[in-house]
Order: C-alpha cells, then structure tokens, then sequence
C-alpha cells in the first residue's frame, strides 16, 4: 500500500460495509482488496479502512471502503460513518438466520444517516457452507427486490461473487453518477455527490465519494 | 458446522498436494531438457551442477585455498561464502563454440571472484558483530529485568503504599513492569473498590454457568421474558464468537487453547455482575491481557475494576458524549503537542474517534505488539486513563513525519492497521516527549473545562461523532 500520491483515478466512492458481527465483513474485505482470506480475523472495533482502484470502462474508480463493527451496541459511534456513502454492502451469514432477520434494521439505520439515492446490496456471504444454510436464496432474494436492493450471495472462503459484488455495486454508482453528470451540466443539481456534510475534503482532494478530476 | 469447514479445507489442502506433485513433475521434465543450444548442435550437458563443483574444486586446489567440500545438507548454509553458482559462472570456460577466455580475462574473473568471497567475508563478520551486540544488550536487558524484579519483591511491594508514588519507583515502573510482578502490580494498581472477592466471583461464574445451560435447555420455552432472553442469548452467543477472535495468532484463546474456557468464564461472569453494561466488543481482549499475567479470579477482580474507571465506563456503556468529550480534551493536547499532524488532520476532517475507538476500547491490546501494549499497561496502571490519550499522541508524534504525507484514507488506514515492527524504545521515547499539560492546566482540568463548556451549550466539537 502506498500513500496516498501513487495512485491515478477519476473518482472515489465510499463504501459502508454494513451487518451483524461474525457474518464476514472484514473477510470479504480483504478477499476483494488483497485476495486474502483469514480464518481467524480479529474481531473490528470501531472501523477499518481499504482501498482498491478498479477499471470501469475507462475510469479508474476507486472503492474506499469502510469496514464497520457489527455489535449493536456500537451502532450509535458506526452510523456516523455512513455518511457520504454513495455505496453499501449489507451483509448477513446465510448459515445465521438472526443475521438476517435483523437485515430490515440495518436497512433502516442506514437510511436514517446516509443519502437516499445510496446504491444498496444485500449480500449473503458464506455460501460454501452449503450443508449449514439457514437462508433461502429465493427469500433472500425476494427481499432485496422488494426493498430495490441488490442481491448476491458470496464466499469470501472460495472467493465465490466477491468481485462481481464489489464491482456491480461500482458499477451501479458509476451509472448513476454519469447519469447525475449529464443532468448536472444542464440544471447543475447535484445530489449523490454532495453527501459530505461536515467532511469537506481538502484543497484539490478527491476525497470520498464522486468527485471527477 | 466446524466439521464441514474442515472437511472443505482438507479437500482443498488435497488437491493443493496434487497440483504442485504435477507442478513439480512438470519442472523436472523442463530441467532435463538439453543444456547450450544457442548456436548450432551443442550435445546436451549432462550434469552441469557437478561441473561447476569440479571446477571450483580445482579452483580452490590450485589457489590452495583447499576448504573441506561442505556436507551436502549444510550446502544451503554456506551459500554466502561459496556460491557454487556463481562460482561456476565466473570460473567456467566457455562453451565450447564460443572462443575460450583470454589468460587476462581468467585472471580477472578470479580476481573478481576473490574480491566478491572477501566482501562476503566480512559482512559476515560484521553481522556476527552485530548479532553479539544484540545479545549483549538483550542480556543487558534481562539483567535489568532481573535487578528490577528483585527491587520490586523486596522493597517495593512489601511498602506499596508507601512507596507506589515516590520518584524512584515511578521511574522504575516506567521502564516496564518484569513480567514476573506485572500482574501482581496491575492488581494493586488498579485495586478493588467494588470489594469484589473470589467467592463472590465464583458465585457469578455459577450463574452465568447455569444461565447459559438454561438458555440452552428451554431456549423458546420460556415466553415470559421473550426479550430479554434473546438478548442475553444473542450476549452469550458475541461472547463466543469473539473469544476465538481474541488474539488468534496465539491460539491459545481459540477452543481447546488453554485459556478458552477462563476467558468465557470471566466474560460470562462479568455480564452476570455488571448487566446494565454487559458484553461489548474488545472486552475480551482486555480480559485476555489480564488472564495472561493473573490468576482466573484476580483477572476477573482486576477486570471488573479496571471497566469501572470513569473513561472505560464511558466507552463500555458507549456513552455518546462522554465519549466526545474525552475525544475533545484529546485533542487540545493533540493540537497543543503537535500543531502541524493537528491541521493536517483537521483539513480532511479526520476526527479521533476513527482511530481512537479501538486504542481506548482495547486499550492497546490490538492494535500494538502485545509486549509494547503490556508496557503501555504498565504506565496506564500508574498515571490512569491520561496516559491512554498520551499513548495515542506518542503514536501520533513517532509516525507524524509520515502521516504528514498522506491523504484522508491513507491516515485512516494507517492508523487504524498501524506497523507491526514498532518498537518500545521509539514509542516510549515519543511517549515522553508529549507534554500533557496545556500552558496551566493538566489533563484533568481541562477535562473538566471541556465537560463545562459542553454543558454550556457549545457543542462543536467532533462533527463525526454528531448524531
């Protein structure tokens, strides 16, 4: 990793990995930024942070991606750092079915404190763990459709979608964001990327979320 | 469910093993293929290792420099001094249809050869220097360990109260506790105002025992406490999951390690005696430190006392503007010790909280090696939650230089992973050199002026933690 001057890219998205403790946030993570695995992670307090650059056409995006502590207790400190996220992985152990009863919850304290247009994934992660389901595909499926969500499930253990999830949720702000690009030269209205309050990026930064070169 | 993780695990180890037996075959059939083929039909040599064995051989008799022929399994060892390789390259002729080497150029290539062995010579001697060196100091080190603990048992400990504030055990003590009287001064230091006994203990631990036995027996049976039950359960579940995640390079947390069930046992008794804060997250990596240097019931003594301090309650009970008031008093030293890192922070907006939520919580335990995060312990134990704040800005100052250079994320990221090879010595010093006394006032009057001010209305400070 470097520091910070290496790197050429066009835009930054923030990304809030969001769900229950012990469902494989910091996992998925670190498969999709350094293709790592760990089976035994050390529990996040608080958050973490990782980055990855990814090709989308010919923009370089660049996922920062906030890696959030999943105990209850601490939402009260973790909701503050869903703001400016343009993007969000709301992750539940398909193996748990209390990881994903609580799915509604979480959708709610990220609406709460992060911009409405925010592009929203329900992931269910540990799919090699064929044997131990609790969560039916279709139910989960049927949920996230219900709610305008995307839906994946994952396996940060075989790498299974992890990529494909990372990268359609880029996909999905890229779009957007193009989309709000068009608009914006016209009527100048610009509403996922001025989800900053309070965190103004620096001089020339092309800090969180959208920002073009 | 562990089974079946294992079972998939084995089988990919399987077929790991087959992959590189086929990788390994694959390479033998690349290397017996013939040798110098660039110009024209050159038949295949046949053992080119042995050749280049031979000729240094006969290199080394004709310099007279006969060294006995290294035993085949210590060969890796000796690489430096006789790389057989390199030996070859420099002393072998030529192939065969290339013209030979010129008697100057064989010359030189030996000279060459000579320079590159001495060189090595050398650098060997010198890092067996500075191996001596080391060990020496580590000796040095040990002995002073050695000194201090005697210190500690025959004078300091018999008179703690007397002695536990004057100059020269405060100076010792910063020099970092011997392991061997650590956790016997962790106790002292932290003492026991909750009166909390073995017995009494013993008593929690029963309960929470039965607790979890009941939850487990007659777990949607019981509909009159629905709730509450859920909650405890989903309590005792965290409890579980975070143990295996506590420390898990030591496997000695993990089920079956040997501290497994003390460390369940004391953060199932804890929620039992303290209810009203209960299980959160990096509890168990204090009760891990704690286990590590105690006994079972004096790490739960310990433990219970230590998350009854004012600022371990505050952060325990996750108590919102608590919280931001210990962030904000941070940063008046912050800005006061390092004025610089301090703008650069504040430009992008990065507010304590994203890297001092998991200092405080575990209090070091996590995120520094955890013989430093014992040294940091140690001072926390003498001068209480200030010195957490002063670790923090002793982390601050020893890699300012650095984050100085470096962009929102990269601080974030940086600082919430810091490096591992941090050393005591360079943090201790950094640690010393921050000033925790703003132009009059120490740390806690300006605690106190803080908690006033945000009382009296002015509530501006840490805009990430706003909610």
């Amino acid at each position: 990793m470097g520091n910070g001057t290496e790197e050429d890219y066009n835009f930054v998205f923030k990304v809030v990995l969001i769900g229950e403790s012990g469902v494989g946030k910091t996992n998925l993570l670190s498969r999709f930024t350094r293709n790592e695995f760990s089976h035994d992670s050390r529990t996040t307090i608080g958050v973490e942070f990782s980055t990855r650059t990814v090709m989308l056409g010919t923009a370089a995006v660049k996922a920062q991606i906030w890696d959030t502590a999943g105990l209850e207790r601490y939402r009260a400190i973790t909701s503050a750092y869903y703001r400016g996220a343009v993007g969000a992985l709301l992750v539940f152990d398909l193996t748990k079915h209390h990881t994903y009863a609580v799915v509604e919850r979480w959708l709610k304290e990220l609406y709460d404190h992060a911009e409405a247009t925010i592009v929203v994934m329900l992931v269910g992660n540990k799919s090699d763990l064929t044997q131990a389901r609790e969560v039916p595909s279709d139910e989960a499926r049927m949920f996230a459709e219900n709610n305008g969500l995307l839906f994946l499930e994952t396996s940060a253990l075989d790498s299974t979608n992890v990529e494909l999830a990372f990268e359609t949720v880029l996909k999905e702000i890229f779009a957007k964001v193009s989309k709000q690009r068009q608009n914006s030269t016209r009527t100048n209205a610009i509403t996922l990327g001025s989800a900053q309050a309070g965190q103004e990026p620096g001089p020339g930064e092309k800090r969180a979320c959208c920002i073009s070169l | 469910m562990v089974i079946i993780k294992n079972i998939i695990h084995v089988t990919f180890l399987y077929f790991r093993n087959l992959f590189s037996k086929r990788t390994k075959e694959l390479k033998s059939v690349v290397h017996s293929a013939p040798g110098w083929k660039l110009f024209g039909k050159v038949p295949p040599r046949e053992n080119l290792q042995k050749t280049s064995k031979i000729i240094q051989q006969e290199y080394e008799a004709r310099t007279g420099r006969a060294c006995k022929p290294p035993p085949q399994s210590s060969r890796r060892k000796n690489f430096e001094f006789e790389p057989l390789s390199t030996t070859a390259l420099i002393l072998e002729d030529r192939p065969s249809n290339l013209p030979a080497k010129s008697v100057e150029e064989a010359l030189r290539h030996r000279q060459e050869y000579d320079e590159m062995v001495a060189e090595a010579k050398k650098r060997e001697i010198k890092e067996a220097h500075k191996r001596k060196k080391i060990m020496k100091e580590r000796f040095k080190q040990e002995e002073n360990i050695a000194n201090a603990m005697v210190i500690w048992i025959n004078e300091i400990l018999p008179n703690w109260e007397v002695m536990r504030s004057t100059r020269r055990v405060r100076e010792l003590w910063w020099q970092g506790l011997p392991p061997s009287v650590r956790g016997k001064v962790w106790s002292l230091a932290v003492g026991n105002e909750l009166n909390i006994t073995p017995e009494l203990y013993e008593i929690f631990l029963s309960r929470a025992k039965e607790r979890c036995k009941s939850l487990s027996e007659t777990s949607s049976e019981n509909d009159t406490e629905g709730v509450s039950i859920a909650d405890r359960e989903a309590s005792l579940e965290l409890i579980k999951l975070d143990i295996s995640r506590t420390f898990p390079s030591l496997y000695i947390f993990q089920k079956g390690g040997p501290y497994h069930d003390v460390l369940h046992s004391i953060l199932g008794a804890y929620t039992c005696y303290r209810p009203d804060v209960g299980y959160v997250q990096g509890m168990s990596f204090i009760a891990a430190v704690l286990i590590l240097n105690l006994e079972e019931a004096d790490a739960f003594i310990a433990f219970a006392n230590l998350l009854n301090k004012p600022c371990q309650l505050a952060f325990f009970r996750v108590d919102h503007s608590m919280m931001l008031k210990y962030f904000a008093t941070f940063e008046v030293f912050f800005e006061e010790n390092l004025s610089k890192l301090f703008l650069h922070f504040k430009s992008y907006s990065l507010t304590p909280d994203i890297y001092l939520i998991d200092w405080i919580f575990t209090l070091y335990s996590k995120s520094l090696p955890l013989d430093l995060a014992c040294r940091v312990w140690d001072v926390f134990c003498r001068d209480g939650e200030e010195f957490l704040f002063r670790t923090g800005l002793g982390i601050l100052r020893l890699y300012e230089d650095i984050l100085l250079q470096m962009d929102f994320i990269h601080i974030a990221q940086f600082l919430t992973k810091l490096p591992e090879d941090i050393t005591s010595e360079k943090l201790f010093s950094c640690i010393a050199a921050i000033q925790m006394q703003n132009s009059t006032k120490k740390w806690p009057q300006v605690f106190a002026s803080v908690m006033k001010d945000i009382k009296e209305g002015d509530k501006n400070n840490s805009p990430t933690l706003k909610s």
